[in-house]
């Protein structure tokens, strides 16, 4: 169970900046409490006492959104249902729309944010990989003379290892800022024991761009989690993918190469396998979303999409 | 403790009123506004038993800490019939028989709900899909996706309103018929009160302390702290029980807190009851139990050595119950067999996982009747053995069923009700105890895992000459219901086949283990999950088809079971038939099987459509197959 003396409502970034400073060393920020909660229970942390939370979900600053063609900026708290439903979101970040409709169920994406999905760091995160893909940035905040400042990081680099970040005493995740990318071909795969509300064992963003001629990539971007404590970019598949034309041989070779990648600390076989697939499963469903089903064997699409 | 004010719509009614800063919405609309529709089934954003609309959105109130509630407008499942009438949705569930148990309901009526606002039109997969943070674990899901549909149905005009009241009867007969289940109206409403619904005036909250341990003496306990803190208004451990200590379905081997030792983590050490839960969970924290570790045994065949720890002192050898069964001479029947196998089959523990979690709520009344309501399935057992435990004349101890959340033989056992007893006497309140879900998991009765050893000897022809079965149990700490479980294991485990040499052998073995108990076939599958699956190996090696192998072998009216019981008729001829029939079986011994068979020819190409996941939406709204 979690306890708490105060429950506090901060309505600004200042306000919450002077709760966090008066009980500095006795509070905790809570947006969704979808980690919090299960965190604070018998089995995990058990009976956990926080004399104060301080629920910053309902700043409007964490809530905003800014997109056009180049970049795209969201407050952290988003929910993550946000991330299917607002055609916006869905246009320019091509694969967050399937990585929100494997994420727990209709109701928990509701609750859950995509701020408390990056500090929570979790090595199976499903928020995490796309955003990497997209070349996020985390946008941190902080005060201190009573003058609120603000520093950047890469999201991959942000994210130090398992439950991990360079998130500071007094900070707080306001936004997330990345490329957008419309038009590109995107696909989350995610495995695990059941259909909905899963923690993946292993998942895979994938967003591709095709050129001209729709038989080469222009741009591929693949990240994957679950395999290691990070979540990571596969940028030596991407390279290599980008070196020549796009064929099967190609995606089978590619699908190859990150298998040596997986170090979790259970189930290192059977992740090898899935990784191998997910990796063509990811291209194919890219591929095809990015318009180039001409350059796939139908019995490539059959075994794979 | 300092109090936050909450102004909100709630049901149609304006609310401000003070609420405690750790409260999830789900405690507040359940504790403080008496809304008991809506519960706790996991209390991890899991299971979905308390879904609740907040400005017309659908979530999980365990996963919403009450603070988010302030200005909003919420309606739980008793919203749906402000009118006085059930809504067609929980109507389409009354009719289509979605409710069981009925604690998953008000959650799913919810969710269900939510569905068909957001697409009128939804069809069988969308709706799954929608309500795939909800779960059930009785009906299987199809009956609820039916009443869906039939809702979704008679909303749109499709079906008359009609199709939502009960089917006409055949001049009054029953059977074979369509009927609705009287109880159906409380469940969808959420009307229906569980014991973790229910309160009395001046009611006292009970949370137990369990040992970490699986196996040690516990040298002392020292409540004191615990006894002193404001709010706790009684602490009971071993000590506090007048009586025979001890329940069991069997053997009554089982203390009603541990006493002098623990032997499975998660056994109750001591109880609390104080104004709040929270006052008594923190109390629990203040008692003091210095352990001395032991040897813990956790494999039933290393318990069975000798020389290895003893868990039960009355049980020096760690066996729970033994039961042979002995028909014919198995050597001479092995010796006329053209074919001898053998196999070893294993299962796991399985929990019941029903999704109302123990709950009991105990009083004494004004005629000294020490009374405890729990949704137990024993409860006339139950009341025999409190009574000797707390020694007092059955007349002054009295059980009352309240309705069962999912039991499945997981509430056969008298796990927490003698805590509550024993407290409601001390403190002379009512005392209600409602289990987590963690707690529930730990501390009661799993499936039995076993190890069966499988060894059967045919002819050519396939008829069976012996069977020699031996099956080893992990009962766990305590005996429970294992004595009966091994018993239904040896009668039943060689199935409805004549044999006519037989030795059968199951051992129920204590370890430190959670124990084992009661679940659904009760020992049954486990031995014949080994008869069954050996069949369909023999069958293979003797390149017979597997419904002939039973056929030949299958008791018939008049045959005598293995145990000498004359059975006037024996439908398992009828029940095979069926089975084929309904599976299409393609003839023929499993070895002459390719890929391409036509027995799982859903449709054109002759190979069995792969099993998938079902559909996922687009961004944009539509279905498409999952990936
Ligand atoms: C049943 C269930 C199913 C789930 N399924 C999935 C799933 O499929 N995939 C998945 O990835 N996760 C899943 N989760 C985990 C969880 O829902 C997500 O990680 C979610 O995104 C966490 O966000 P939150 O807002 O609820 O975090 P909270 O619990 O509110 O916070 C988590 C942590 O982040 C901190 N924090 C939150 N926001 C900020 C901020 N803006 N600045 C600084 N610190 C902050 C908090 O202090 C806390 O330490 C599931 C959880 C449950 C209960």
């Amino acid at each position: 169970m979690l306890f708490c003396d105060e429950y506090l409502m901060p309505k600004t970034l200042d306000e919450a900046f002077a709760a966090m400073e008066s009980h500095r060393g006795r509070y905790k920020l809570v947006a969704g409490a979808t980690d919090i909660y299960p965190w604070a229970r018998e089995g995990r942390a058990g009976d956990v006492e926080i004399p104060v939370l301080i629920d910053i979900a309902g700043i409007p600053e964490l809530n905003d959104k800014k997109i056009d063609d180049k970049r795209t900026r969201f407050g952290a708290a988003m929910p993550i249902q946000r991330f299917l439903d607002d055609p916006q979101l869905a246009r320019a970040l091509p694969c967050m729309p399937r990585c929100a409709v494997w994420f727990a169920d209709d109701q928990l994406r509701e609750s859950a944010t995509i701020g408390g999905n990056i500090v929570n760091a979790s090595p199976a995160g499903d928020g995490i990989p796309p955003l990497v893909a997209h070349k996020a940035e985390v946008e941190l905040a902080s005060r201190s003379n009573g003058r609120i400042s603000k520093r950047r990081l890469p999201l991959d680099l942000f994210i130090t290892g398992p439950g991990r970040s360079e998130m500071a005493e007094g900070e707080i995740l306001t936004a997330i800022e990345c490329e957008s990318l419309p038009g590109y071909g995107g696909s989350f795969e995610k495995v695990g024991h059941r259909r909905s509300l899963v923690i993946s064992l292993v998942c895979l963003a994938t967003l591709v761009k095709l050129d001209a001629s729709g038989k080469r990539f222009e741009d591929v971007r693949l990240a994957i989690g679950g395999i290691g404590p990070v979540p990571l970019r596969l940028a030596e598949v991407e390279k290599f993918l980008l070196s020549g034309p796009l064929d099967e041989g190609r995606l089978e070779q590619a699908a190859e190469m990150p298998v040596h990648l997986v170090q979790s600390r259970t189930r290192q076989e059977y992740r090898r396998e899935v990784v191998r697939g997910f990796v063509m499963r990811g291209l194919v469903n890219a591929v095809r979303r990015a318009g180039g089903h001409a350059v796939l064997t139908p019995e490539l699409e059959a075994s794979y999409a | 403790m300092p109090e936050m004010r909450i102004e909100a719509t709630i049901n149609g009614r304006k609310i401000a009123r003070a609420a405690k800063p750790h409260q999830r919405l789900l405690d507040f609309l359940r504790d403080d506004l008496h809304l008991t529709g809506a519960k706790e089934g996991c209390g991890a954003g899991e299971c979905g038993t308390c879904s609740v609309f907040i400005d017309g959105v659908l979530f999980k109130s365990c996963m919403v800490p009450v603070g988010k509630a302030q200005g909003k407008t919420i309606e739980t499942v008793e919203a749906l019939t402000r009118t006085g009438e059930l809504s067609v949705l929980q109507k389409a569930f009354h009719k289509a028989g979605a409710s069981q148990c009925g604690y998953c309901i008000p959650g799913m009526v919810m969710a269900a709900t939510a569905a068909i606002r957001i697409n009128p039109f939804a069809d069988r997969e969308e709706i799954k899909e929608r309500l795939g943070g909800n779960i059930c674990r009785c009906t299987g899901y199809q009956k609820i996706f039916d009443a869906v549909e039939l809702a979704r149905d008679v909303q749109n005009g499709k079906l008359p309103v009609t199709a939502l009241a009960e089917d006409e009867t055949a001049d009054g007969k029953y059977i074979g018929a369509n009927v609705r289940r009287l109880d159906a109206p409380s469940k969808v409403s959420g009307a229906l009160k569980y014991a973790g619904d229910m309160v009395m005036p001046d009611m006292l909250h009970l949370q137990v302390l369990r040992s970490p341990h699986p196996h040690a003496l516990i040298e002392s306990i020292d409540t004191s702290e615990a006894e002193a803190m404001e709010g706790v208004e009684g602490v009971i451990t071993w000590a506090d029980v007048p009586g025979e200590d001890g329940f069991g379905v069997f053997v009554h081997d089982q203390p009603i807190m541990a006493r002098g030792k623990v032997r499975y983590v998660g056994e109750a050490v001591a109880a609390v009851a104080a104004e709040d839960a929270v006052i008594a969970r923190k109390a629990l924290s203040k008692i003091k139990v210095v352990y001395k570790l032991l040897a813990a045994l956790f494999d039933a065949e290393a318990a069975m050595q000798s020389g290895a720890p003893v868990i039960h002192d009355y049980a020096p050898d760690n066996v729970t119950k033994h039961i042979p069964i002995r028909k014919g001479d198995i050597a001479r029947g092995f010796a006329e067999s053209d074919l001898v196998v053998e196999e070893t089959y294993s299962t796991q523990p399985i929990e019941h996982a029903y999704l109302e979690p123990e709950a009991g709520l105990a009083y004494v009344d004004p005629d000294g009747v020490v009374t405890v309501i729990s949704p137990s399935q024993n409860i006339t057992h139950h009341r025999h053995m409190l009574a000797k435990i707390i020694a007092k004349p059955i007349n002054k101890v009295r059980f009352i069923m309240s309705p069962v959340g999912g039991g499945f033989g997981g509430k056969e056992d008298m796990i927490y009700q003698g805590m509550l007893a024993l407290m409601a006497m001390k403190t002379r309140r009512p005392v209600r105890l409602v289990f987590t879900r963690e707690e529930s998991i730990i501390s009661t009765a799993k499936r039995h895992p076993s190890k069966t050893v499988l060894r059967m000897g045919l002819t050519r022809e396939g008829r069976i000459k012996a069977v020699s079965l031996k099956m080893i149990c992990d009962g766990g700490a305590y005996g429970l219901s294992t004595e009966g479980v091994m018993r239904k294991a040896a009668i039943l485990g060689a199935g409805p086949y004549n044999i006519p040499n037989l030795q059968v052998d199951t051992y129920g073995i204590y370890t430190n283990n959670t124990p084992s108990g009661a679940f659904r076939s009760f020992g049954a599958l486990q031995t014949q999950f080994a008869t069954e699956s050996h069949l369909d190996i023999c069958a293979e090696k003797l390149g017979l088809d597997p419904f002939e192998i039973r056929r030949i072998n299958a008791m018939r009216d008049g045959a005598e079971t293995h145990t000498k019981q004359q059975l006037k008729s024996v439908s398992y001829l009828r029940v095979l038939e069926a089975a084929e029939k309904a599976s299409k079986w393609e003839q023929g011994a499993p070895v002459s099987r390719g890929d391409r068979r036509a027995d799982l020819t859903p449709v054109g190409e002759g190979v069995r459509a792969a099993c998938s996941l079902g559909a996922r939406f687009e961004a944009n709204g539509k279905l498409e197959a999952a990936e």
